[in-house]
């Protein structure tokens, strides 16, 4: 049994089908790694996601372009996102509650929404059509290789872009003036004011370009993985995506890395849920409790560094 | 003695040329509290002016609103002449000043040039990526011109901390600044590391720039200012040429009291040693020595001051004794057992008990009621419970006792306690540390910010706690303080004790600034009377 | 007086808050719907109003209906009060009252008791597998700082795939359709206080109990009282001298006892078997629950009775009226934002506190000149 579980992961569909799962967990999980650079907690992932993913079918439906339904996903993604930070920003409602708030809108605002404006219960049932999904792409020279070509073209013009973006947002951190802005302000917001860089600014800048980024995984999820909207679709992805920029330390590679742990995860699930005697429940545990022992060993490393500089008195931690 | 005849000749050929004046600057806060009183600031350009003083006596306010981060109540300020209103950093900024401040504005994960390029990093032809290279290029191009050695390449919370000062230092000057601010810049340098900025500080006044130096130490005023004013209790003292002052009457001017106010006490009778403290040393993460084999007693019945300018290990030595700091060598006893690395709890059932000197961090929980804060230390021991439940009516009866017998003024044991005047607060804290009948009590700068009628208050209690037989420690700043309600005092200068006075009712503000400001240091034997061995 | 204008203040504004919310529900339903009053009616009034040709009559079943519905959102909400108040963010309580229905009903099922004793020890046994599980993220917390957030919501997902395991796998009743379990015996299932088919059991009475147990708990114990202090300033409670990584712990250990025992009197007294397969979603509901009593657990049956009511007035207005059900989660997302807002009316909170002070200042003036007597 297990040579058979092996064989058939180690072909070129299971890994093709990881990095497919992988996509929607990064795009929420970059979300989440811009706002904690700029020391923004937005847990609202989870209902930014659904509710993008909504508006992306509306949208492409309404005009008939997959790409005019992206696009209005990720606006509708920042707009989310933008309120969450006035919330918090400016009302001092304590942004964990607003992201919970939006993550509710996200639950039951979406069927409401979606009854509202298509009379549709539930899903979109066919309201998706084929020209109306994210196109794939075959990558020329790289799908004539042996193995490789089939794990990685092919793809969803958006599974390349998550990809892509880990790197982009990786430069946008690390080589422009924004970034250094965004580091300042979650570090020291102190030293930001001191030379004039406005706080709340660049805190609305980065949870805005995690409502975006979101948003992007929402639409992913609708207009390709699951071909239409229904209310189950993301399940929890925006949590894992938390998760997986914990476990990543905050940062861009490092949560590519984890949430491909999770894509691994999720597409062993599918995988394993045909077979014989093997619970798919408990396949699903996994990832889960990867990212618990991930965060407990992260944990425990900052401890013992800590540890190193100077001694704490018993108690006083 | 170059300086001294450029400066004699400056003052002959030209007009005053003052790049910066403060006049009649006022600064009142809402609670009453007047921080700068008419104070008069002249800055000459191209000098090293220092402002001097102890803590409280408004030099950091004085520049914080020279550098826009707070408004002064009346007066006004001329810049190069000009009137100006300095209304926020950047404007100060824009005006050509800069200010280093005594905790550093600094991103620890971003690089020294980065840091210092912050806000207007250069950017290559796209316009949209930082220009790394020419970043580090602006830092070593300053750093040589103004010859500040940094390496810009290094993470700031990779470098020391004489290397972060030079980048804030750097970071004011890379904006145009032409009058440089310096908050304490010692207090967390070494000899070495104070050196080589006095070096650099003299370059920078021989390139044309105007600094101000705030600082509380006098050989180094004396090492490289050519001006000084002095502020005691938000008044300025006046202005005077280093070279014409000594270290004495600097002294003189800094220390002293206005207004002598007696505490009503009678001689104190000590009885036996309750705490000990032994050869304690404490080295920060900076690697400054904050405390040095400092040796000490108290003893049941005495009130022990611990006087001196703020920074010299009072807070370190505080920390220890109640176990939100560990030493790294030495013994700290309360009646004969350790104390060192006791949880609170334990120590406060050892019979200690702290007045801290951030009264809203420790001392308070602030949306909670005057009654939950003052049974926090006692909540959970058998006279406040009946079986799983609290005794209501005991509990009652505690905090409206402590309500009266502190003075506490409030409308009822109910009230939030973050909703009372700072006095009140105090007494509250007060109310409970003093009425747990300790064995040893430490308070903190106890009457810190308070009005006079809960300043008098809390000081009588003290007395009276002392004379019931508790060992009172007494750290405080304010010299009325330290001075009138000791019994008996030591001073902390650099970790260490500089002086101790049996019977500090017959000091003298001059003396007690010698000792403070390490113009004179008692002999090993003199010091070691403290211990009573 | 000063500060029961402060509190009446805090009322007011809570209140606005409310409007506020419903007001942006009305204006959605205005939107959404072609006949929106008639939605607003059956919103407003529909859960507890019949609207007969005869004339309106207070409908009592739907009222009791609504009881029913507080059940497991009450425990839920005193447990979400507990762990906020000593200001953990833990949001596990899903996966604590999914896992508490579970182990109540294995032993409904298994167990051979007395009526009377049954119920009980399925119910204890509920509480403690609740208990059990929140000392993970609780310990992980004191121990290691890792953030109770994540962890609580990642047990949620190993809580809910785990049981769901051993439901299909171990458990299944499988002569019946759908995955379920085997029936409980008669003499676990808690009853109902009249058997009218509203199903509300015994267990509001013990849900109403425990409110007054929890409120006991966190305003006249030292259990209570560290919890609430160590919530509001750490650094005070521990040099105080309180446990306080202790006490953090047993916050969230009670507050998954309160969620497993609502599981499993929820799962005993409301179905035959069990057939939860996800998350029941009580947890979220204990949160607003928790934020509209302020942590408080005396008003958590007030602001329970709030949200099944118009939880109620959302399901009759989907069924009489052509809005969706799921309205409800879009005025819970409001009242979120609007309610926990400190900001919302600040200003004239801000003329309050300014003539307290001023009121303060004067009374110390005056006390002082009479020699610092009150």
């Amino acid at each position: 049994m297990i040579s058979d579980l092996l064989s058939s992961i180690l072909n070129a569909d299971f890994l093709y089908s990881v990095i497919r799962i992988t996509a929607p967990i990064l795009f929420a999980a970059l979300g989440a790694v811009v706002a904690e650079k700029a020391g923004v907690t937005n847990i609202g992932l989870e209902g930014i996601m659904m509710i993008s993913a909504l508006f992306g079918v509306l949208f492409g439906y309404w005009t008939q372009s997959w790409f005019i339904g992206v696009v209005g996903a990720v606006v509708v993604g920042v707009l989310l996102a933008l309120m969450i930070g006035f919330f918090a920003f400016k009302m001092k409602t304590d942004i964990v509650i607003g992201g919970i708030a939006v993550n509710m809108l996200g639950a039951g605002g979406t069927i409401f929404l979606l009854d509202m404006f298509t009379g549709m219960k539930g899903n979109t049932g066919s309201l998706v059509t084929r020209e109306l999904l994210i196109p794939t792409v075959d990558i020329p020279l790289i799908k004539s290789i042996p193995f490789l070509g089939q794990v990685l073209s092919g793809h969803a013009v958006l599974t390349y872009l998550a990809f892509l973006l880990v790197w982009l947002i990786w430069v946008v951190l690390y080589k422009t003036p924004l970034g250094l802005n965004v580091r300042a302000v979650g570090e020291n917001p102190n030293a930001a004011t001191s030379i004039g860089v406005s706080v709340q600014k660049i805190k609305y800048i980065a949870i805005g370009i995690s409502g975006a980024l979101a948003g992007l995984g929402g639409a992913f999820m609708s207009m390709y993985y699951s071909q239409g909207w229904n209310s189950g679709m993301v399940a929890g992805r925006g949590f894992i995506a938390l998760a997986a920029t914990a476990m990543g330390r905050g940062e861009p590679v490092g949560t590519m890395l984890s949430s491909l742990l999770f894509g691994l995860a999720q597409a062993l699930r599918t995988k394993v849920s045909g077979m014989q005697g093997v619970s798919s429940y408990l396949v699903s545990v996994i990832p889960y409790l990867v990212t618990i022992i991930g965060l407990v060993l992260y944990a425990i490393s900052i401890k013992n560094k800590l540890k190193k500089r100077h001694p704490v008195a018993k108690g006083a931690e | 003695m170059e300086q001294e005849v450029i400066v004699e000749q400056k003052e002959n050929v030209e007009q005053e040329d003052f790049v910066v004046q403060m006049r009649g600057i006022s600064k009142v806060y809402p609670n009453g509290i007047a921080a700068n009183k008419d104070v008069d600031f002249l800055l000459r350009r191209g000098e090293i002016h220092a402002i001097m003083g102890e803590n409280g006596a408004g030099k950091s306010t004085l520049m914080k609103i020279l550098f826009g981060l707070e408004q002064p109540t009346s007066g006004e300020i001329l810049i190069n002449g000009q009137p100006v209103a300095i209304t926020s950093p950047s404007k100060a900024i824009s005006l050509g000043i800069g200010m280093v401040h005594q905790h550093f504005m600094l991103v620890p994960s971003l690089t020294v040039a980065e840091n210092i390029v912050l806000g207007m990093a250069p950017t290559d032809k796209s316009r949209l990526l930082v220009d790394y290279k020419k970043a580090v290029q602006i830092a070593e191009e300053n750093a040589s011109r103004y010859n500040l050695r940094v390496d810009p390449n290094a993470k700031v919370m990779d470098i020391p901390v004489g290397m972060k000062q030079k980048v804030e230092i750097l970071k004011a000057l890379v904006r145009g600044a032409k009058i440089l601010i310096l908050d304490e810049p010692t207090a967390v340098l070494t000899t070495q590391e104070t050196s080589e900025l006095f070096k650099e500080l003299i370059a920078l006044k021989d390139q044309g720039f105007t600094i101000v130096f705030i600082s509380h130490k006098l050989k180094e005023i004396k090492q490289i200012t050519d001006r000084l004013t002095i502020m005691r209790s938000g008044r300025s003292m006046g202005v005077y040429n280093t070279a014409d002052i000594s270290e004495n009457e600097i002294s003189r001017l800094m220390v002293g009291r206005d207004v002598v106010l007696k505490v009503v006490k009678d001689k104190s009778q000590p009885t036996d040693t309750v705490l000990k403290v032994r050869d304690l040393e404490y080295t920060n993460r900076w690697n400054k020595k904050m405390l040095d084999k400092l040796s000490f007693s108290v003893r049941k019945g005495e009130i022990l001051g611990i006087a001196g300018v703020e920074g010299n290990g009072q807070r370190e030595l505080v920390e220890m004794l109640f176990n939100l700091n560990v030493p790294d060598a030495g013994t700290v006893t309360v009646d004969g057992e350790s104390i060192i690395n006791l949880s609170q709890d334990k120590i406060r059932d050892r019979g200690v008990s702290l007045v801290p000197e951030d009264r809203m961090t420790y001392g308070i929980a602030d949306i909670a009621s005057i009654e939950e804060n003052v049974i926090s230390d006692r909540f959970s021991t058998k006279r406040f419970n009946k079986g799983p439940l609290f005794d209501m009516r005991a509990i009652h009866n505690e905090s409206k006792t402590l309500i009266v017998d502190y003075r506490i003024l409030a409308k009822s044991h109910k009230q939030q306690v973050k909703m009372l005047s700072g006095g009140n607060i105090q007494k509250v804290v007060v109310a409970r540390e003093l009425s747990s009948k300790p064995t040893l009590l430490i308070v903190d700068q106890p009457t810190r910010g308070i009005d006079v009628g809960a300043t008098e208050f809390i000081r009588n209690e003290i007395v009276e706690l002392s004379r019931s037989g508790t060992a009172v420690l007494l750290v405080s700043a304010d010299l009325n303080e330290v001075i009138e309600l000791s019994d008996s005092l030591i001073v902390m200068y650099g970790g260490k004790i500089a002086a101790y006075f049996e019977d500090s009712s017959q000091l003298d503000d001059e003396t007690m600034g010698e000792y403070m400001l390490g113009l004179k240091h008692q002999t090993e034997e003199e010091i070691a009377k403290v211990c009573y061995e | 007086m000063n500060d029961r204008r402060l509190l009446l203040f805090s009322l007011v504004r809570g209140l606005a808050a409310i409007l506020l919310a419903l007001a942006v529900a009305t204006i959605f339903i205005f939107i959404s719907s072609d006949e929106p009053l008639n939605a607003l009616k059956y919103l407003l009034l529909g859960p507890v109003v019949s609207f007969k040709v005869s004339g309106n009559v207070f409908n009592t079943t739907s009222f009791l209906t609504i009881l029913a519905a507080m059940i497991p959102t009450i425990f839920s909400g005193l447990a979400v009060c507990v762990m906020f108040s000593a200001n953990q963010f833990n949001l596990g309580g899903e996966g604590a009252i999914m896992l508490g229905g579970f182990v109540g009903a294995l032993l409904g099922i298994y167990l051979k008791l007395n009526t009377g004793l049954h119920q009980v020890v399925c119910v204890l046994a509920g509480a403690l597998a609740g208990g059990l599980i929140m000392l993970i993220p609780a310990v992980l917390k004191v121990k290691l700082g890792a953030s109770e957030m994540v962890t609580s919501l990642m047990m949620n997902y190993v809580v809910m795939f785990v049981i769901l395991h051993f439901l299909n796998f171990v458990f299944a009743d499988r002569s019946k359709g759908a995955t379920q379990t085997f029936p409980f015996q008669e003499t676990a299932k808690i009853p109902e206080i009249v058997a009218n088919g509203t199903k509300l059991t015994w267990g509001f009475v013990i849900a109403l109990i425990f409110v007054v147990i929890i409120a006991l708990f966190m305003y006249r114990t030292k259990w209570g009282y560290a919890i609430r202090m160590i919530g509001i300033n750490q650094s005070f409670a521990q040099y105080s001298g309180m446990q306080v990584g202790t006490v953090i712990i047993l916050s969230q250990v009670i507050g998954g006892m309160l969620s497993g025992m609502g599981g499993s009197i929820e799962v005993l007294g409301r179905f035959n078997t069990f057939l939860w397969r996800e998350l029941p979603g009580y947890g979220w509901l204990g949160i607003t629950i928790a934020i509209l009593a302020k942590n408080n657990p005396i008003f958590v049956p007030f602001a329970a009775f709030f949200i099944a009511y118009l939880n109620k007035g959302c399901d009759l207005m989907a069924t009489y009226s052509d809005v969706p059900s799921e309205m409800i989660d879009i005025i819970q997302a409001a009242i979120f934002l609007f309610f926990a807002a400190e900001q919302f009316l600040a200003k004239y909170r801000q003329k309050i506190v300014v003539r307290n002070a001023q009121r303060d200042l004067a009374l110390q003036e005056s006390a002082a000149s009479q020699g610092g007597k009150i």
